[in-house]
């Protein structure tokens, strides 16, 4: 299990680069932008499920940062700070889809590490499936599961990201991880 | 307990002795919980084309730029300002501190002379004819239709 927690090396490597973002360096903060951007562009595209809309969250999310520099000062609150701003930021964007009324849009094709091909196009199949299936889940019930099982991180940490119980969180992933495997099942067995 | 309920405990990661002994001899839990793990391998598989980071790089890098640059040109008026009340308070402020004497009043012309004439004016003769008419005042009063003549004869009774 992934610890948003960094390591004393990358605590101290991390603080003297928003040390010096702060100061206005524009390449340290492009050196932090570096070092989070997969955890950000990650969690934005299994949030949205498109990668152009992922990426424009990604976009606000570290421009936010950008304007919030002066008020981190623990290097250790920039990946929390992070998560939680992004989540934010695509719960918005959800909130506005449903106002333009679109349909659902389409994300980047998986790419999965297996050589056997039918073994590839079941993985690819489920990556489709269970992008699909996130689709159909409500926003706090896929928050919690991109965060726990997409990320990686805690229940704790979850709950602290969310700012909701951890109870309330591991109800959450259980009922999200239900919904999903009811999804690829039921599409399984009508189509394979 | 039923399956669906042990389900329940392994969608939830509670972990228990009792659930390792039931997944030990229920294929059909132990099939739940490899299709749970794949579901979530499946959606860690995500591969995000390295373009995609240089497009969000470049483009928060610009907005700051963009941004940093529309505060300078916000920031010209401001100066512009500042630059003229610095000059002003400049010019100004050695005037304040000492100020200059007032200015001296200069006559340009003298005051005029009175001349004394050394011979004394005659008073002028009054002809008889006029000392005998009687001087005659007529006041007017508030009412129209009174009048007062007062008749002043040479004596002035």
């Amino acid at each position: 299990m992934a610890d948003f927690r960094l390591t004393a090396e990358d605590a101290g490597q991390s603080a003297g680069l928003i040390a010096r973002a702060q100061a206005g360096d524009l390449a340290a903060f492009e050196e932090i932008m570096r070092l989070h951007e997969r955890q950000v562009l990650s969690t934005a595209l299994r949030m949205l499920a498109n990668l152009q809309d992922a990426q424009d969250a990604a976009q606000e999310t570290f421009l936010r940062l950008y304007k919030s520099l002066s008020k981190i000062s623990d290097a250790q609150e920039i990946r929390p700070w992070l998560y939680r701003v992004t989540v934010n930021i695509c719960n918005d964007e959800h909130r506005a889809r449903r106002r333009r009324q679109t349909g659902p849009l389409s994300g980047p094709e998986p790419v999965s590490p297996a050589l056997d091909p039918e073994a590839t196009w079941h993985e690819s199949e489920r990556s489709r499936l269970v992008e699909m299936a996130l689709k159909t889940l409500p926003q706090k019930e896929r928050a919690a599961v991109v965060l726990r099982d997409v990320q990686g991180l805690s229940t704790r940490e979850v709950a602290r990201i969310l700012g909701t119980a951890e109870v309330t969180v591991r109800s959450q992933i259980s009922v999200a991880r239900g919904k999903l495997k009811k999804f690829t099942d039921r599409y399984l067995r009508k189509h394979l | 307990m039923s399956c669906s309920e042990w389900e329940h405990d392994i969608a939830s990661e509670r972990e228990s002795a009792e659930l390792q002994d039931h997944m030990r001899v229920c294929a059909n839990c132990r099939q739940f919980d490899r299709e749970l793990r794949a579901n979530v391998a499946a959606m860690r598989s995500v591969a995000i084309d390295e373009r995609a980071f240089d497009m969000v790089r470049r483009r928060v890098l610009a907005e700051i730029q963009a941004g940093n640059r529309r505060a300078t040109w916000r920031m010209w008026p401001v100066a512009a300002a500042a630059s003229i009340a610095f000059l002003c308070g400049a010019v100004l402020w050695p005037r304040f501190q000492n100020p200059a004497p007032p200015a001296l009043v200069a006559f340009s012309k003298a005051p005029t002379k009175i001349e004394w004439s050394a011979k004394p004016v005659r008073p002028v003769p009054v002809s008889l004819a006029a000392r005998r008419e009687p001087l005659v005042v007529k006041m007017l009063t508030n009412d129209p239709n009174v009048i007062i003549i007062w008749l002043v004869d040479q004596k002035g009774d």
